[in-house]
C-alpha cells in the first residue's frame, strides 16, 4: 500500500488498466465467445469493421496505458525494467513470426492468423517483466 | 561530426548496423530474389529451418543493436526518443496486425502475410523517430 501511494505513475496505470482496459477485454472476450468470434452475426461491408476496430482498440488502449505510465514513471530503474521487458517482447514477437512466416512458406507449418500477434506480443513482453524483475529481486 | 563524436554509443550503433545488420539484409535479399524466398530450392526439414532462421536474423541482429544502444547511451532524452518511437511502432503494428486477422476472419480483406508484420514495424519505427525528433527540434 506504502508503495503504490509513493509510486503514483504506477498507481493511475493500475487504474487507467482497471477502468479502461479490463472493459474493453471482458467485452471482447464476451462477444468473442457469444458470437464465436462473430461468425454467427456474419457481418459484411461496414458492419464487419466494427468488430474489428473493437479488437484492435483492446491492443491501442493497452499501448496508450503503458506509454503514458512511461511518461508519468519517475524512477529510473522501474522504466529502465519495463524498457527491456518491451524490447524483449518485441524481440521474440518479430523474430517468432518471421520465423513462423517462412516455415509457412516452406509449406512446413500451418499459417498463423495475425490476431495472435497481439496475445503473443503481450504474453512474452509479461514473462520478460517477471523475469527481469526475478534477476534485480 | 560533433554530434557523433559527442555520442559515442550512438556511433557504435551506426557501426554495429553497418557492418552487422546491412550485411544480413543484403544476404537475405540476395538468397530471396535468387530463389525467389527459396522456392526453387524446395528446402525441407533442416535445410527449411536454416532458411527460416536466416530469414529472422536481421530482426534478432536489429533487436541486440538497439538494447546495446540504450545500455550504453547516457544521453536521456535520446533514449526516450527511441523508446517513444518504438512504442509508438509496436502500438501501431499491433492494432493494425489485429484489424487485418479480424477482416481477414470475415473474408473482407486481403490476406496479409504474417512476415510482413516486421516491415510494416520497421517503417512505422523509422516515420516515428523522424517525427519526433522534428516534433523535439
Amino acid at each position: 500500500m506504502t508503495d503504490r501511494i509513493k509510486n503514483l505513475a504506477r498507481y493511475r496505470m493500475e487504474d487507467r488498466m482497471l477502468f479502461i482496459g479490463m472493459p474493453l477485454l471482458v467485452a471482447n472476450i464476451a462477444l468473442a465467445i457469444w458470437g464465436s468470434g462473430y461468425r454467427h452475426l456474419h457481418p459484411a461491408g461496414v458492419l464487419a469493421y466494427l468488430p474489428a476496430i473493437l479488437f484492435a482498440l483492446l491492443g491501442v488502449a493497452f499501448i496508450v496505458i503503458f506509454g503514458l505510465y512511461l511518461s508519468e514513471e519517475q524512477d529510473e530503474f522501474q522504466r529502465a525494467i519495463w524498457v527491456q521487458a518491451l524490447l524483449w517482447g518485441i524481440g521474440a514477437t518479430l523474430t517468432v513470426i518471421t520465423f513462423w512466416g517462412s516455415l509457412v512458406e516452406f509449406e512446413l507449418v500451418k499459417d498463423l492468423k495475425l490476431m495472435f500477434v497481439f496475445p503473443l506480443f503481450m504474453l512474452i513482453t509479461c514473462i520478460a517483466r517477471l523475469v527481469l524483475k526475478l534477476r534485480y529481486r | 561530426m560533433n554530434r557523433r563524436v559527442g555520442s559515442p554509443a550512438k556511433y557504435r550503433f551506426e557501426d554495429r548496423f553497418l557492418f552487422f545488420i546491412v550485411p544480413l539484409f543484403v544476404l537475405d535479399g540476395v538468397l530471396g530474389f535468387w530463389g525467389f524466398h527459396y522456392h526453387h530450392l524446395h528446402p525441407a526439414g533442416a535445410l527449411a529451418v536454416v532458411c527460416a532462421a536466416l530469414q529472422s536474423s536481421p530482426i534478432i541482429a536489429f533487436i541486440v543493436i538497439i538494447a546495446l544502444y540504450l545500455a550504453e547511451e547516457n544521453d536521456e532524452f535520446q533514449k526516450s526518443i527511441l523508446v517513444q518511437s518504438m512504442l509508438w511502432a509496436i502500438g501501431v503494428t499491433l492494432a493494425v496486425a489485429t484489424f487485418c486477422g479480424s477482416m481477414e476472419k470475415y473474408s473482407q480483406g486481403p490476406r496479409v502475410d504474417i512476415a510482413s508484420v516486421q516491415f510494416l514495424f520497421f517503417i512505422v519505427m523509422i516515420i516515428a523517430i523522424g517525427a519526433n525528433r522534428w516534433r523535439y527540434r
